[in-house]
């Protein structure tokens, strides 16, 4: 390709990237103008020329200079610049990020463009680590810049000519720094993992050195060495014929077979039940498809993007009702591969065309009914042959003991990290600290899963404490919900109040302020707030009173958040990205800085506060006869516990104005209640509990499940009222971006298998699906009177059958699709809760945009960007519910820990090989082998009836069959591999 | 959603410019001095566009006729081989009409019709390559075709784009910038600040709409004095043939 550089009278030079693009076999070239400038600056503090000239951009913000100008020395005294490698970025990003080495790193475009190639999220981490200047990154666009914009020769490949164009860069901020440029001399260090580059780099007369030779040279060399990522460390020795995976296809044979339809692309879900099975919905079939064994899983990890190939149909199999767990399998870690018999797959070349009429079989299957009844468990299977995106991220757990050598030298060794997240298999890393880590709970990241490894590789990032330590495990399950914690930063905070506690309304009431000028005084009201005892983010507040007309005004008083979360800010940015405060037993996660949830946004009693109001006037029977949506100030009268507002509503004495309006409220609400039950709403259960917290010594002391008094409904009725009122506000004024929340009707076949149960243990009981309101009926007549726990129980297993309910912007779905399946609504959102969810502050400002308050910002009137909103927070949402559900289960397991007991539980899922038992009382489910209640051997499992005979351990014979009451004895151990502790269950 | 980095925090754009730079702007004018009253080649990036301008002249079309003034007739044609992909456009494509009609409407108020009546002026315009801001174009290229068919008009038109990237207005987007961001075409009146065409089709803030005039408005003058330097190198061209 020639030079054909030209310059322009404004100093620019032009020049042109021509590239082919090939898109759906046809191959386009596409000329694009490339500039080139003089004017890019080293943004090295060292330099004397660069600062002389630059220039601002569209804000008129001038770029700062980060590189120091007193770098970090070697350890031969040497201050020093880094220069990385696309490589490094790319596997070393977690030592890139420690605090302990990498300051004052420039990444060229080059790097940067590759990186955002090869892995996006790697790319933002960089982009991160830009914009944090903490560590002194830099991003030097060497593309454009003419003195190193470099043309690809002939017969050079791309990778020869980017690399060449870093190593341009290398030499460049050489020559830059290095000359009468600058004050002090400054090393530039060029690391890279790539064998070639470094030696070309050596010949060049760069200073090139790999990442292991770099660290070497830093002073603190020792504490980094086990970060270093173990599969682009030079002196692996491969451990051969180990164990060999299928190769995976190659990306053409990939988009070809997704196209002709033999090829399926999915995420993979592991069975919790069996590790070595998997199964990955995808839209052709209705049934998921089955992937048993681990040569047919192929390395992919839960929740990992892959693509699978249909298994001809002699495999295919009924989901195995046997229950695998990797600890009883891979104890020594040379275990050979499990049990089953399909793992030869078929070596037979099977040509495309059989393979479609494969899938046409295979649908035909799993639609038609007129099937044997043999046939119709039958799950089409498939295998792995292709990973799209990998779900890698941190991982928790800790070293296995069996697997550490006893050998006192300093060497690093090979260990296992088994997982914390049964469902992933354990980890290879490399350590000298292995026996110094036993029985800590570390993090670490998987680099890679060579096909001729059984186990992926990974490497050792930090340790958090020791296992069973309060402060370790929460961290551990902070870490693994992927829940921000850490403290909020400077640039976050500076965007608080500046008076910080002292805010009051008085000080910010300038009246001459339009906007000010638009809030309603709402002080007369005689508003109060209902909320769980000890609470202090107050996020809602009521009132209510009777009109002259015999109407009632009603009123929902929300915090008013977004007056001090304004859009485009770093507080914002933070919300945004934490999505949701996290709920733990002994902590609670902020999505806003304290001083915001707790105090100025909180509707505390006795104090003026700014809120976003919604009032009523409704008649006798709770029909709206007018809305109003307005920012206020009041004064709340105080704050209740849910007890204490019980009690004063039931206290016949009580008769003052406040009293009477929470009665108000309190009627209200139930004729709220029942319209909305009749409507079909769905009264769901979970098995939640609650530990309580000693006060002195914070250990935990007992576990009560949750009760639910007619405040808590009280309170509950309004938020729901309230958030539809305002969904359908909000959606009138913004038909495309409107925050909404659904919930999806489940899908008959998620209840198929409840629904089998329930034919064979219950006579006469079916759940029927054809609406909410069928469903709600149908779980009211399922009643067993000789167990009144049956129908939660019943509540809890169709739970589980439910979707997830999630947020969107009202542009992605039809109207119809709105659809809130629980709550029987037509539309709905969230708005009550802004100090806690993000969701919730989009909407407030949504509301003041509809109602004409202020001018709604840019990003929420996107859709583009709503979407990524709403994609972060559906999964933040997620994460929290899990990390809040995991800290449960930690401390009621550390409850248990003291109190061995007797309880009842029911038997909700049953296997040939054990049963799974629940306890209501402690809200554990847990697992109990046959081998554990009787013999083995004597065992006959009646699928049909899902009933389980076997003759005990004295000898009698037992039937267990789902939905028995048994008596179990409860006590929790503490799992030597995982570290885990859990319930163990043992039958009376 | 686009994974291109349209503006990076460092402030270049995807081709290497700041946020207020031109592309390379190049136009010729009496290209074509055999085969029409006046003509004119643009390329504003890679788009690149001729135009011919025949005209005042007696229309084909009695009814046409206009006793106060000129009738001007736009008559765009984009080649088929003008983007990337290949595609035939039919004259009457609507997105054509649309530009026609733009075009007419911008160049009606600036051109002194009152003194060709009876006539038609008609202006053909040709797409060569597409890549960003073609009216921008198509506004520049009529212009120095009608100067150079010696029609009088009041002034320059000059046509620019500018496009507002999250809060950054950025000037004379191309087709890649143009496909991620909502943006605005203006016709800018000689050195003034007076619009004679403004083309929106998306929604852009209210509270950004300024910044982003007004860097347009400062590109249009630009891209003014460019086309004036190109329009008196070729009159001192013909001048110097004169004197021979």
């Amino acid at each position: 390709m020639a030079d054909d550089r030209k310059r322009l009278s404004t100093g620019l030079v032009v020049t042109s990237k021509v590239f082919v693009s090939s898109k759906n076999g046809g191959a386009t070239k596409i000329v694009r103008e490339h500039y080139l400038r003089d004017d890019i600056p080293c943004y090295s503090k060292c330099c004397n020329i660069c600062q002389l000239d630059v220039k601002p951009n569209a804000l008129g913000e001038i770029p700062e200079f980060v590189l120091s100008q007193e770098p970090n020395k070697l350890s031969n005294g040497h201050p020093h610049y880094v220069i990385i490698d696309t490589n490094i970025a790319l596997h070393a990003i977690d030592l890139l990020e420690s605090a302990e080495c990498f300051y004052d790193v420039i990444i060229t475009q080059t790097v940067l463009d590759e990186v955002k190639n090869v892995s996006f999220p790697i790319y933002s981490r960089l982009r991160a680590l830009v914009k944090a200047q903490e560590k002194r990154f830099v991003i030097y666009h060497n593309e454009f810049n003419e003195q190193t914009y470099i043309v690809r020769e002939k017969n050079e490949s791309i990778n020869d000519r980017n690399d060449r164009a870093i190593r341009k860069s290398v030499e460049w901020y050489n020559k830059h720094l290095n000359t009468n440029n600058s004050k002090t001399n400054v090393d530039i260090i060029f690391v890279t993992n790539d064998k070639d580059n470094y030696r070309k780099a050596k010949s060049d007369g760069l200073d090139a050195r790999t990442l292991t030779e770099y660290i070497d040279s830093l002073p603190n060399a020792e504490d980094l060495h086990d970060m270093i990522p173990q599969n682009i460390t030079s002196d692996e020795q491969d451990m051969p014929g180990e164990t060999s995976y299928p190769e995976y296809y190659s990306t053409a044979r990939i988009l070809g077979g997704i196209k002709n339809g033999t090829l399926y692309q999915g995420i993979l879900n592991i069975s919790t039940y069996n590790f070595l099975e998997g199964s990955v919905s995808v839209p052709a079939f209705k049934k998921p498809l089955l992937i048993l064994g681990s040569k047919n899983l192929n390395r992919a990890f839960n929740s990992d993007s892959v693509v699978v190939e249909l298994l001809p149909k002699e495999l295919w199999r009924e989901p195995s009702s046997t229950i695998v767990e990797e600890e009883n399998v891979g104890e020594e870690g040379n275990v050979d591969d499990e049990n089953e018999g399909e793992n030869q797959v078929s070596t037979k070349i099977i040509s495309d065309k059989e393979r479609q009429l494969l899938a046409q079989e295979a649908m035909r299957s799993t639609s038609s009914k007129e099937l044997q009844q043999q046939e119709k468990r039958l799950q089409p299977t498939a295998k792995v042959v292709a990973i799209m995106r990998r779900s890698w991220r941190y991982y928790v757990g800790q070293i296995s003991p069996s697997s550490v050598q006893d050998d006192s030298s300093n060497v690093a060794r090979n260990c296992f990290v088994i997982l914390m997240d049964k469902l992933l298999p354990r980890i290879r890393i490399k350590t000298r600290k292995a026996r110094e880590l036993l029985g800590k709970r570390i993090v670490v990241v998987v680099d890679s899963w060579s096909s001729n490894s059984k186990y992926p590789q990974g490497h050792f990032v930090r340790c958090l404490g020791d296992v069973e330590s309060a402060e370790a495990e929460t961290e551990a399950l902070l870490l693994e919900h992927d829940v921000e914690y850490r403290p909020f930063s400077k640039s976050v905070l500076s965007c608080l109040p500046e008076d910080g506690d002292n805010w009051t309304v008085e000080n910010n009431s300038n009246p001459e302020d339009p906007k000010f000028a638009k809030r309603v005084d709402l002080r007369d009201r005689l508003v109060c707030s209902i909320d769980p005892p000890n609470c202090v983010d107050i996020d809602d507040a009521l009132h209510a009173r009777k009109l002259p007309n015999g109407n009632y005004e009603v009123g929902v008083h929300i915090a008013d958040v977004t007056h001090f979360v304004r859009a485009n800010t770093a507080l914002d940015a933070e919300a945004a990205s934490r999505g949701t405060s996290v709920y733990l037993v002994e902590k609670r996660i902020d999505m806003l800085p304290m001083v915001l949830g707790t105090n100025l946004c909180s509707l505390k009693p006795y104090v003026d506060r700014f809120a976003f109001s919604v009032i009523w006037e409704v008649d006798e029977d709770a029909n709206i006869v007018k809305v109003d949506f307005m920012k206020s100030i009041i004064k709340s009268r105080k704050a209740f516990a849910y007890e204490e507002a019980q009690i004063r509503i039931d206290d016949k004495t009580q008769n003052d104005e406040l009293t009477q309006s929470m009665r108000i409220l309190l009627n209200l609400s139930k004729k709220l209640k029942s319209k909305r039950v009749k409507a079909g709403a769905l009264n769901l259960a979970s098995p939640e509990v609650k530990v309580h917290m000693d006060n002195e010594t914070s250990d935990p002391g007992e576990v009560e499940i949750k009760q639910l008094l007619e405040t808590n409904s009280l309170v509950e009725e309004f938020m729901l009222f309230a958030n539809i009122s305002v969904a359908r506000k909000i959606f009138d004024a913004y038909s495309q971006t409107a925050m909404l929340r659904r919930h999806a009707a489940p899908p008959a076949t998620n209840f198929e298998e409840l629904n089998n149960m329930l034919r064979a243990r219950k006579k006469g009981m079916a759940l029927s699906l054809e609406s909410s309101k069928a469903l709600a009926d149908s779980l009211d007549r399922c009643m067993d009177e000789k167990d009144p726990y049956f129908n939660t129980l019943l509540r809890i297993m169709s739970t589980r059958c439910m979707m997830a309910a999630e947020y969107f912007p009202s542009g992605s779905y039809g109207y119809p699709e709105f659809w809130h399946y629980g709550l029987a609504v037509d539309i709905y959102t969230h708005f009550t809760s802004p100090i806690r969810r993000y969701c919730d502050v989009v909407v407030h400002r949504q509301l003041a945009g509809a109602i004409g308050y202020e001018q709604l910002d840019l990003s929420h009137r996107d859709k583009n960007k709503m979407e990524i909103i709403v994609k972060n927070i559906n999964k933040r949402h997620r994460n929290a519910q899990f990390a809040g559900r995991a800290s449960i289960e930690y401390y009621v397991g550390q409850v248990m820990k003291n109190n061995e007991s007797k309880q009842e539980g029911y038997i909700i899922k049953c296997f040939n090989n054990g049963v799974v038992v629940l306890v209501p009382t402690f809200g554990v489910e847990g697992l109990i082998r046959l081998e554990h209640m009787g013999d083995a051997s004597t065992s006959i499992f009646d699928e049909d009836k899902f009933e389980l005979s076997f003759t005990d351990l004295k000898g009698n014979n037992r039937k267990l069959a789902v939905f028995d009451k048994v008596h179990v004895h409860v006590r929790s151990v503490k799992d030597d591999t995982s570290g885990k502790r859990k319930a163990q269950l043992v039958l009376v | 959603m686009s994974r291109l980095e349209l503006y990076s925090p460092e402030g270049l754009r995807v081709d290497g410019r700041r946020w207020n730079e031109l592309r390379r702007f190049d136009c010729r004018i009496n290209t074509h001095p055999q085969s029409a009253d006046g003509s004119s080649y643009v390329e504003q990036g890679n788009t690149k566009v001729i135009c011919m301008v025949s005209g005042p002249k007696e229309p084909s079309n009695k009814s046409q006729q206009n006793s106060s003034g000129a009738v001007i007739e736009f008559n765009v044609s984009i080649a088929s081989f003008s983007t990337t992909n290949r595609k035939k456009r039919s004259k009457n494509e609507k997105r054509t009409i649309e530009l026609n009609t733009t075009l007419e409407r911008t160049f009606e108020q600036s051109i002194i019709r009152k003194l060709y009546p009876r006539t038609t002026i008609s202006v053909n315009l040709h797409v060569l390559a597409q890549d960003g801001g073609l009216l921008a174009a198509l506004t520049n290229a009529s212009t120095l075709a009608l100067i150079d068919a010696g029609i009088s008009m009041y002034d320059y038109i000059s046509g620019i784009s500018a496009g507002l990237h999250d809060i950054s207005p950025l000037l004379d987007l191309n087709t890649l910038e143009e496909s991620g961001m909502s943006f605005l075409t203006i016709g800018v009146v000689g050195n003034s600040e007076k619009l004679s065409l403004l083309l929106l089709e998306d929604k852009i803030p209210l509270d950004n709409l300024e910044d982003l005039l007004a860097i347009a408005i400062a590109g249009s003058h630009r891209i003014r004095d460019l086309m004036d330097q190109e329009v008196r190198r070729h009159a001192n061209l013909r001048a110097s043939k004169l004197v021979k």
